[in-house]
């Protein structure tokens, strides 16, 4: 749903480039700080919510069944599973971030537009900030139920692909002077790197890498009760996104055109 | 638009075309910008009719061929880089234990699946495969990265780009020749890696079925190489920049077909699951990837 309303902004926009910002897109600058504080809050309230309602997912076998609470207890309860609320909802909007990523940067090779490239690259920064907290939550996990730090599973892999795609696409960027070529080749970066990225996780989960056991449950159907907190944490997530990647967005631009009248300006001083 | 410095800039302002169309009109566009370019080692012949496409991929691609015979730059420096990537292999696994380096390893039973390491040294079988990968790996970033080094030296990339070519087929000749060299090299080092590493010991009959991976890795490697090398071959700190690019978009080609080769050279019970879908997945890599960077690099070359 995010989706749609980048679109919408997007089509509204190419109209208005050189002239003021267009009276839709003031709206939605305008509207950005509610939807960020709205987003922070609509997670906060799915992680509240995680804790309290959602029922701790049974684990491993206990080593030795106990009598807890008037009821007998065979299995451990996860309460680190609680991270699931969190490490989800952010993964999936990385690949959101991501995909952004990769439709602009086709936009902008179909149409040369400057202002794609941007957005391209404010999306993949959005990306990367997800990835990154996908990595971190996900460490956590690994290091608290599967005991090690690192390990070739095939999610961890194929993220650790994709934040090395995203960093790669900005040491591209950084190394590229001339702003016309730097779109291209990034947009055309872009692009591979999303499709590689795909690539990389249907090819990491097909193939069984060593005798690591897959530790993951896909649990289709989740119980309402945890499927509410999931999905206010994602609905949260995708706005806090959605606004990083606007406030994101209107700084670059300004930045740019504080850019062009410094230069103006020198060259009014220097004719003068 | 911003001229970049004193390079002299290619394309006509615009961008030519958004398609993969034959841009037959960019020479006509902007000919007084620029002086007459070198001639790239190819009649400039302008016949009535334009050659076939196959034609000029014929024309391209020996350009490559017979600029690599007469230095032999790229080849050679391929070669020994390789030898020391085995070098260092070498003293890596010096200290394994006899199995590892020794010929006393016939005492592993032929067919034997590797998974369980045998107690005085590790089974070099099982991580042979991967080791070999590293090596081709590693060898093509310095081939590929060299592929347009000459060229920029020596102004011909400039030269290809004036001729009024479909601007895929540069991309499909550049990808053939470097999956020629990349095949070549292969040929010498692969050797090399069995008679250094793997003679002592007993290989799976299926040993032969290792000519799949490298086919489909190289032709992946060689591919999307030369659209990375296109990229990074005009910035700054070009061959590192090349290799940051390069690992991460050839991961997933990486890890298919090091599970096919070892597959192939520890003999696992299962060829259609262990061998078979790694080159499964090797080949859709490749019909993908392939048709991609064969797309993009139009825009790519076009700026």
């Amino acid at each position: 749903m995010c989706e749609e309303a980048v679109k919408d902004k997007k089509t509204t926009e190419r109209d208005d480039k050189a002239v003021v910002e267009g009276a839709a897109t003031a709206l939605a600058d305008r509207m950005l700080l509610p939807l960020l504080v709205a987003g922070a809050l609509l997670a906060s309230l799915g992680f509240v919510l995680a804790f309290t309602t959602a029922p701790l997912v049974v684990g491993a076998e206990a080593d030795v069944p106990a009598l807890i609470g008037g009821q007998m207890v065979t299995h451990k309860l996860l309460l680190s599973q609680k991270i699931f609320f969190f490490h989800v909802p952010v993964a999936v909007v990385s690949f959101i971030g991501l995909f952004v990523m990769a439709l602009y940067g086709l936009r902008f090779l179909r149409q040369r537009d400057q202002i794609y490239d941007l957005k391209a690259m404010v999306a993949a920064e959005i990306a990367l900030l997800f990835i990154v907290m996908t990595m971190l939550s996900g460490e956590l996990w690994e290091r608290f139920e599967w005991g090690v730090w690192w390990t070739w599973e095939p999610r961890l892999t194929t993220y650790l692909i994709l934040m090395l795609l995203v960093i790669a696409y900005f040491i591209l960027r950084a190394g590229i002077d001339d702003p016309e070529r730097r779109a291209v080749f990034a947009s055309a970066f872009g692009a591979i790197a999303f499709v590689d990225g795909l690539i990389s996780l249907a090819v990491t989960r097909l193939i069984p890498a060593g005798a690591h056991p897959v530790v993951f449950r896909t649990d289709s159907g989740l119980p309402p009760a945890m499927l509410v907190p999931f999905i206010l944490t994602l609905l949260g997530m995708l706005l806090v996104a959605f606004g990083l990647y606007r406030f994101r967005l209107r700084e670059r631009r300004l930045h740019q055109q504080l850019d062009e009248l410094k230069a103006s300006y020198e060259n009014q001083k220097g004719m003068h | 638009m911003t001229a970049p410095g004193e390079r002299v800039d290619n394309s006509p302002g615009d961008l030519p075309t958004g398609s993969l169309g034959v841009l037959p009109n960019n020479l006509s566009n902007n000919p007084p910008a620029k002086p007459p370019a070198k001639p790239p080692a190819k009649p400039a012949n302008n016949p009535p009719t334009k050659p076939s496409g196959f034609r000029q991929f014929c024309v391209l691609f020996n350009r490559d061929i017979k600029q690599e015979l007469r230095t032999r730059q790229m080849l050679s420096s391929m070669g020994i880089y390789a030898l020391l990537v085995l070098v260092v292999f070498g003293a890596a696994f010096a200290h394994t234990g006899p199995v590892a380096t020794s010929g006393v390893a016939a005492v592993l039973p032929a067919g034997t699946p590797a998974s369980p390491p045998t107690s005085p040294g590790i089974s070099l079988i099982s991580i042979s495969g991967g080791l070999m990968w590293a090596m081709i790996v590693f060898t093509s970033l310095l081939g590929l990265a060299r592929s347009f080094k000459a060229e920029k030296e020596a102004d011909g990339w400039e030269g290809v780009l004036l001729v009024p070519l479909d601007r895929s087929l540069i991309f499909l000749a550049k990808a053939c020749a470097n999956l020629v060299f990349l095949l070549v090299v292969e040929a010498v080092t692969i050797p090399l890696f069995y008679v250094f590493f793997l003679s002592g010991l007993e290989l799976a009959a299926s040993f032969w079925l290792v000519a799949g991976p490298l086919l489909v890795g190289s032709a992946g490697i060689a591919g999307v190489g030369t659209l990375l090398a296109t990229l990074t071959s005009g910035t700054r700190g070009t061959d590192v920049l090349l290799a940051i690019l390069f690992v991460p978009v050839i991961f997933p080609l990486l890890y298919t077909v090091v599970a096919a080769t070892t597959a192939a050279l520890v003999g696992s019970p299962d060829m259609a699951l262990d061998y078979a879908r790694p080159m499964v997945l090797a080949a859709a890599y490749d019909l993908i990837m392939l048709p991609v960077c064969w797309l993009l690099y139009d825009f790519i070359v076009s700026t």
